[in-house]
């Protein structure tokens, strides 16, 4: 088990090392990420192991598929259980509630940052990280500790089947990864449709003290724009911003979109009724905890929230 | 200089107050801004009566508050640097707050009241524990009880961000950073019940304050009791910016800078400072906040980061000319 690690802490030293003779060195490895990086973020087996390159840049090399994983992300948890290979996850955060299953692994914490020394009494050999600042620490520790580190960003729809792929051959379910991102993939572009013009602008509002807007930045309004609705704040780059309530009755969505089930209690309070979608309570409640992380689910939330839509045009 | 002091803090009060009441994420003429605050059913009635009037209303009683018990509170400490949050008060209102937030409570008079609640807790917890052996104020005790009580509620406040769910977490910490968000006529109303008897004691006491300002013994003879002077004053400003803080968070540097800024340009006799200092701050805080809607629309910035940002600046020019 410590072989891997050690092979892929000597490769970054190498790649890191500001030593001039190293110079040649530096040029095979940097051809070698070159060519990894021509293959995308695709994992390569190959007779020396499996090599990934993972979000952070880092070059992760197992000499045989991982068989003791821990997932630091609800996201990630989901997707491992997705491919079929729930049974190698010996930790998870307190967040991975998806599926059922994830319950009964060992619950090791929060995620950003983890808990260093509880992640590693599972003896992991493969720990998957968001990719985090927060977590650069934590995750220099692990591999000094002898595990695999992957970063990943998961952020977007079109992350799933991304990790799903690079994901797959680490914990030998390569095949299984690659059909998941395919049916993704192809569930996504079968729902993509035109732009409408006549397309109902939502409001995602994700907190309403402080008023918080999801922007574009994030997969919900990737998920929204799937649906048919416009988000009302697409020009928010950001993940969320804090908005005013002016600002959003400037907007006029037609449609308020909130997690919660039942008329939230906004509608009570004179100013947020400043709001003509508020005044009139046209909400739509989303009520599944799969709306709260890019997920395999994506497609079938984008058909749920597809019909909220057109269930609720006048 | 010294004789305009009042056109210019009053034009500054006004503009600050036209300034708020115009600039927002609608476009807005200023015929509509009229025709909205003078009736109802006019097309800009609902934005300018529901959302920018209260926001202005609060911006300013709660920037003069600041600022006028920050300029106490310099006076009573004798510490230049003292600013209204001190007394522990911003570290018990954020732990009400907290409290409630994390607890789920959704009414929109609750997360306020907790923080005046948490807020109250800790300025009876200081004043108690200056008292020394239950008789004088000690302001050097005072100061220190303060630094104590905070530090123990930001603790406390520390735990249970860490033992709630994550996405109330991320809210808790968005309504410490403070602002002018939550103004709706709920809070102004809040403020004119809890705030407006406090803010009288105050800044009647300029006369009182100046005569502390001679020394206790001195103040003695020309007839006032310096020991109830201190008490009422800190229990005032104590008070005062507990409902401050309830109702737009700990926001900054208007308690600190404005009492500085006005004794640097008009002198320091509290009876002139005290009404000086809460238009200067009422008007500074509003046109922060217009400010900070207006920056990066449709994104609102914390209010505190701009009273920052302009205001040191400001207060640096201002140092730098008085020593030249």
């Amino acid at each position: 088990m410590a072989s891997p690690a050690f092979s892929s802490r000597l490769l970054s030293a190498h790649l890191q090392g500001p030593g001039d003779g190293r110079f040649l060195l530096k040029l095979a490895s940097g051809l070698l990420l070159a060519l990894l990086g021509a293959c995308g973020t695709r994992a390569t087996t190959s007779v020396g192991g499996i090599v990934a390159v993972d979000d952070a840049g880092d070059t992760v090399h197992l000499a045989r598929p991982a068989s003791r994983v821990v997932s630091l992300s609800p996201a990630t948890t989901e997707l491992v259980f997705a491919i079929g290979a729930g049974d190698r996850l010996v930790g998870r955060t307190r967040w991975c509630d998806y599926p059922e299953a994830a319950r009964a692994v060992a619950d090791v914490g929060d995620g950003i940052p983890p808990n260093i020394e509880s992640v590693l009494s599972r003896r992991p050999d493969l720990v998957l990280l968001y990719h985090s600042p927060q977590n650069a620490d934590a995750a220099e520790r692990f591999r000094a500790a002898g595990a695999a580190v992957l970063q990943l960003d998961f952020n977007h729809l079109e992350d799933v089947s991304r990790v799903a792929r690079l994901l797959g051959p680490l914990v030998d379910h390569a095949g299984q990864g690659d059909s998941l991102a395919a049916a993704f993939d192809g569930d996504l572009a079968r729902l993509r449709q035109p732009a409408d013009s006549a397309a109902p602008t939502v409001l995602l509002l994700a907190w309403d003290a402080p008023p918080i807007a999801i922007g574009a930045g994030s997969f919900q309004s990737e998920i929204l724009t799937l649906a048919g609705g416009r988000n009302a704040f697409a020009d928010i780059t950001a993940p969320s911003a804090t908005v005013s309530i002016e600002a959003i009755a400037a907007r006029d969505p037609s449609l308020i979109l909130v997690s919660d089930s039942g008329v939230p209690a906004l509608v009570r309070r004179p100013e947020w009724n400043v709001i003509r979608a508020v005044r009139e309570r046209r909400f739509v409640h989303l009520a599944t905890p799969a709306f709260g992380r890019p997920s395999p689910r994506a497609p079938a939330l984008v058909r749920e929230l597809r019909a909220l839509l057109a269930g609720s045009r006048p | 200089m010294k004789t305009a002091r009042w056109p210019w803090l009053f034009a500054l009060a006004l503009v600050a107050l036209v300034a708020g009441l115009s600039l927002g994420a609608t476009r807005i003429a200023p015929g509509a801004v009229w025709a909205g605050l003078i009736d109802r059913a006019a097309g800009a009635g609902p934005i300018i009566r529901e959302l920018r009037l209260p926001r202005v209303l609060l911006g300013f009683l709660v920037g003069g508050s600041l600022a006028v018990s920050g300029a106490v509170l310099q006076a009573l400490v004798r510490n230049p640097l003292a600013d209204p949050y001190v007394l522990g008060i911003s570290g018990g209102a954020t732990l009400g707050a907290v409290i409630a937030i994390s607890a789920g409570i959704a009414s929109p008079w609750a997360v306020p009241f907790a923080a005046f609640a948490g807020a109250m807790g800790t300025l009876l917890l200081v004043y108690r524990l200056s008292l020394v052996a239950g008789r004088r104020l000690d302001s050097h005790v005072l100061l220190l009880a303060g630094v104590v009580v905070s530090a123990f509620a930001m603790a406390l406040v520390t735990a249970i961000l860490m033992l709630v769910d994550a996405s109330r977490l991320q809210n808790a910490f968005r309504w410490m950073l403070g602002g002018l968000w939550s103004a709706s006529w709920i809070t102004v109303r809040m403020f004119a019940v809890y705030g407006v008897v406090p803010l009288g004691v105050l800044l009647l006491s300029g006369r009182s304050l100046d005569l502390l300002a001679l020394g206790e013994e001195q103040a003695r003879h020309l007839g006032a009791d310096p020991e109830r002077v201190k008490r009422v004053a800190y229990l005032a400003t104590g008070f005062l910016t507990a409902v401050a803080v309830a109702t737009s968070g700990a926001i900054g540097f208007v308690g600190l800078l404005v009492p500085h800024a006005i004794r640097r340009i008009w002198g320091p006799l509290h009876t002139a400072l005290l009404p000086s200092v809460f238009l200067a701050g009422g008007g500074f805080l509003v046109l922060a906040d217009a400010l900070a809607r207006c920056i990066a629309p449709p994104v609102e910035l914390p209010v505190g980061v701009v009273t920052a940002l302009i205001g040191v600046p400001l207060f640096a020019l201002l140092l730098k000319r008085r020593l030249a």
